[in-house]
């Protein structure tokens, strides 16, 4: 779930540094633990590092038309493995999710996954960086991943994987050139304001390639069906967003319909956990016409806490970002809507915090089914011993974070609100069913 | 019936196909810079000849029109009517088809279009500023240009626009930067050895809204309106990447419609109304001013703005190119017959008509264009099969025969159905007749009249028109307000 960013303007006279920095800004919400930006213009500069992309690109004195870049969820030792990632001297590579396995050349275990894909790319190119050959390397890449990639001659590449698992999106500046990125938030915060659509899906299997002469989409090809991961639409994606051309926002909406009609309850008051549930809550009050009311107030910065590594980090996160207002929970019936329940200590937290603070009864429904498996593909679920939802039962659960009761949302219900069909979607982390790479 | 035609681009072999067809056979002779492959062959075919040599320069063409004696000259491009050929011509006598110099005024000087189009208070009226020189333009660029276009004040071969959507106040410092610079360049480089103009750098309002060319046929006193036709600026599919000459244009109806006989279109009738409305405001308002009559072709490249409705965005003293290619196809009336009207100024007893079909151009050019044009230019050119469809732009038949790459696009193809979407895939299968021998590549816009790229324009004009017509009924079309704090409610225009 990294957040990858591509910009290629024709024009040598500009210099996007700014441009990439605020564009990786609008794709935070992905990755937070590093930062990095390429510029490529008459010379290549590399800046990047541990920590949000306002810490990291504070000074952005280097200058290019063309940049590549990416915001990252995951630690790295190495500098050299902060993303984007160089593929030897010629060729960097922004990458969301993960390759598994690449056509002809056999993985060691031994090595990082890093050091893998760098062997396995200098035996591919043998020395090339034209585009063709980068597009070719990763047209033979398996896995569940979406790329940019730039090289030493000012040509880009960015593609998705067949299985179309990671999601790409292609905007325009003007008579200018293009801009990729993961979610089409990034043209409403960098881009020109176009009135029809922000943004262009990239389909599965195809790939944007960027020169100094042309710019062409070249088409892929994806027989088998695909798999569109179904956790952007529950919690990855910005409700800003279109992921394959569908609203972020319409399937939350469509998720908080489906919660209230899954499972009734009499209650006095809708609560959502912010953010991402915040929509869910909205739709599920307009169906009931139990009123939503404000449920919490944050203290400090908001971040991403359910998917932070350690667990100090993850309830500093929750309790500075949830104080419970009172006055909305004393002595009613509240329905609490959460995105989602990995380990359950956060959800623990915030039920305990709404019964001491007067709350008569919580009813807790959460807007994705259980989680239940890691994801091969990089989205960062815990080990499977972790998961609350893969040993415990839905009233198990109720009764050990201290709720009067507890439900997921369907796995149906699910696909219903994305509304692709069940063979167009990922869904292994709720099912363990994962496709054939 | 002896005609000179003036020309050797895509357009000009349209016009010249179109003056093949006439019931008068007439014999035609051309003179162009570049042998086009498409005109050389229908010159030959109708016993005239090809003349090389500069059609900007009066005296080369008078000389060849004299020499061959013909009752009348059709100017294709814009450059002679600038350099006051048609004037030079009509001194002697020889009738001629093309703006003279000072009704070109209205496209050689986008400062004066503008000013006149104010003066006379002409509706789709963009807000601009007129700058002599960069340092006049740059403390302005500095202080208040925001979403801009900027433009060299004069026509130079349709180059050097660019356009800065200037929004986001994080972006600000750089945008502002280029901005400068490319009024610098607009100063230095594109206006470079243009001493026809005072004033040299154009800044205007940024517009967004569909775009499309109005083409009329006047004599002065009439002014005849073709379909509308839209161009595709950008070079590459899905309106990616640099501005262009134009990569492709299509045509349905009178108002842009999806086919034949659909309901679709990306303007309305009254749309298309106000429009001809505006361009036969500029004209009377461009004859007034020099007392000169206006003989040829008049077109508004428009834009339906959420501000005016019909805007002008620039206006051309002759045919659009590749605009022509789609016109001249649906042209049922006599070319000739049309010709001759506007000789002797009466337009008005011509029924010119159009064939109900919906046309597609697509422009095919080598990689370079159009910001290495020098890249793009000397590689010699194969044609598989026959040309049927295929129009010659810039290309050069070299006395051995062989035809070579002239830098610009190459070959224009044109598609001709029911529907747009059809036309479209035709003229796609005709982009495939030519290639370079020598390996480098070729590029052309496959998404040019294709469903998708329809519907989003129809779209866009449906939301640029309930802005307008929100304005029209507020009584407030072309009216901007700003509050200035502490200064009150200023009125742009």
């Amino acid at each position: 779930m990294t957040g990858i960013l591509g910009i290629y303007l024709f024009d040598e006279r500009w210099n996007v540094g700014n441009f990439g920095v605020y564009g990786l800004m609008a794709l935070q919400h992905r990755g937070q633990e590093t930062a990095g930006l390429e510029l490529i213009g008459r010379s290549r500069q590399r800046l990047s590092g541990r920590g949000l992309v306002e810490d990291v690109l504070t000074r952005v004195d280097a200058e290019g038309h063309i940049c590549v870049g990416a915001v990252s969820p995951y630690t790295v030792e190495a500098d050299e493995d902060v993303q984007p990632l160089p593929l030897g001297e010629k060729v960097s590579v922004a990458l969301d999710g993960r390759i598994t396995r690449v056509e002809g050349y056999s993985w060691d275990g031994s090595v990082s996954y890093e050091s893998n894909l760098r062997r396995a790319f200098a035996r591919h190119a043998c020395g090339r960086s034209e585009i063709e050959t980068v597009k070719e390397f990763f047209d033979n890449c398996k896995g569940g991943f979406a790329y940019v990639a730039v090289n030493d001659r000012m040509e880009m590449a960015a593609g998705r994987c067949s299985l179309g698992v990671k999601p790409l999106v292609l905007g325009k500046f003007g008579f200018e050139g293009g801009i990729i990125a993961s979610e089409s938030c990034v043209m409403d915060v960098i881009g020109e304001r176009v009135p029809i659509s922000p943004a262009e899906n990239i389909d599965a299997g195809d790939a944007m390639v960027f020169t100094p002469f042309s710019a062409r989409l070249v088409k892929g090809c994806s027989p088998r069906d695909k798999a569109y991961c179904s956790f952007e639409y529950v919690y990855l994606a910005r409700p800003d967003s279109y992921v394959n051309d569908i609203p972020i926002y319409r399937v939350r909406r469509n998720i908080g319909r489906r919660l209230s009609e899954e499972d009734r309850v009499d209650a006095d008051v809708v609560i959502g956990v912010p953010e991402t549930a915040i929509p869910f809550a909205m739709a599920y009050s307009n169906e009931t016409g139990i009123p939503i009311e404000k449920g919490f107030e944050l203290t400090g910065r908001r971040v991403r806490s359910a998917l932070r590594p350690d667990q100090f980090e993850r309830l500093k996160g929750v309790q500075l970002k949830l104080n419970v207002i009172s006055e909305s929970v004393r002595g009613r019936r509240v329905v609490l809507i959460d995105d989602s329940v990995v380990r359950g200590n956060t959800l623990a937290n915030i039920v305990y915090l709404m019964k001491e603070k007067g709350a008569k009864e919580i009813h807790v429904r959460i807007g994705s089914p259980h989680i239940v498996s890691h994801c091969p593909f990089g989205v960062e679920v815990p080990p499977e011993d972790e998961l609350i939802g893969r040993h415990l039962s839905e009233e198990k659960i109720a009764e050990v974070v201290g709720a009067d009761s507890f439900k997921y949302l369907s796995i149906e219900g699910l696909v219903d609100a994305i509304g692709l069909r069940r063979g167009e979607l990922c869904l292994g982390c709720f099912n363990r069913v994962y496709p054939e790479v | 019936m002896k005609i000179l035609l003036v020309g050797g681009g895509g357009r000009e072999h349209a016009v010249a196909a179109a003056f093949a067809r006439s019931s008068c056979t007439p014999r035609l002779h051309c003179l162009s810079e570049l042998v086009n492959p498409g005109i050389s062959r229908i010159v030959k075919d109708s016993g005239g000849e090809y003349y090389v040599g500069d059609p900007n320069d009066a005296e080369t063409v008078l000389k060849y029109a004299l020499k061959a004696g013909v009752d009348f000259v059709f100017i294709g491009p814009e450059e002679p009517n600038f350099r006051g050929v048609p004037d030079a011509l009509e001194k002697e006598g020889i009738p001629c088809i093309g703006a003279n110099r000072e009704v070109a005024e209205i496209e050689l000087s986008k400062a004066s279009m503008r000013d006149l189009q104010w003066k006379y208070m002409i509706p789709g009226r963009l807000w601009y500023k007129k700058f002599r020189t960069f340092e006049e333009a740059a403390p302005y660029v500095e202080e208040y240009a925001e979403s801009v276009a900027l433009k060299p004040a004069r026509q130079v071969g349709g180059k050097g626009v660019k356009v800065i959507e200037d929004f986001q106040v994080y972006l600000k410092e750089e945008k502002k930067r280029v901005k400068k610079q490319h009024v610098e360049s607009i100063y230095r480089d594109y206006m470079k050895g243009y001493g026809d103009v005072d004033f040299k750098i154009l800044i205007e309002e940024r517009v967004w809204g569909p775009e499309y060319t109005l083409q009329c046929f006047t004599d002065g006193r009439t002014i005849v309106p073709m379909p509308a036709v839209q161009d595709n600026k950008h070079a590459f599919d899905g309106d990616l990447g640099p501005e262009t000459g134009g990569m492709g244009s299509i045509c349905c109806g009178m108002n842009l419609k999806w086919g034949v006989n659909d309901e679709r279109a990306i303007l309305t009738d009254e749309e298309m109304g106000k429009s001809a409305e505006i361009v036969r405001m500029m004209v009377d308002a461009i004859q007034r001013e020099t007392g000169r009559k206006y003989h040829g072709v008049v077109a508004g490249q428009m834009m339906l703005t959420s501000i005016w409705g019909p805007t002008i965005i620039e206006m051309y003293s002759r045919l659009g190119d590749p605009e022509a290619l789609n016109i001249l196809a649906v042209l049922k009336t006599d070319m000739v017959e049309i010709c001759e009207a506007i000789i002797s100024e009466r337009l008005n007893t011509v029924k010119v008509e159009f064939e109900e079909k919906a046309t597609v151009v697509k422009a095919v050019s080598p990689h370079g264009y159009p910001l290495s044009r020098d890249l793009a230019k000397g590689h010699p050119v194969v044609v598989h099969d026959h040309e049927e469809g295929v129009f010659w732009a810039s290309a050069d038949l070299k006395g051995s025969g062989i035809v070579e790459s002239g830098g610009s696009r190459l070959v224009e193809c044109l598609g001709v159905a029911e529907t747009i979407p059809e036309a479209s895939r035709i003229a796609e299968r005709l982009t495939s007749k030519v290639s370079l021998a020598d390996g480098w590549g070729l590029f052309h816009r496959s998404d040019i009249g294709s469903e998708k790229s329809l519907e989003r324009r129809i779209m866009l004009a449906n939301m640029a028109r309930e802005i307008y017509k929100y304005r029209e009924r507020r009584g407030i079309l072309g009216r901007r307000m700003i509050w200035i704090p502490g200064k009150g409610l200023e009125e742009v225009g």
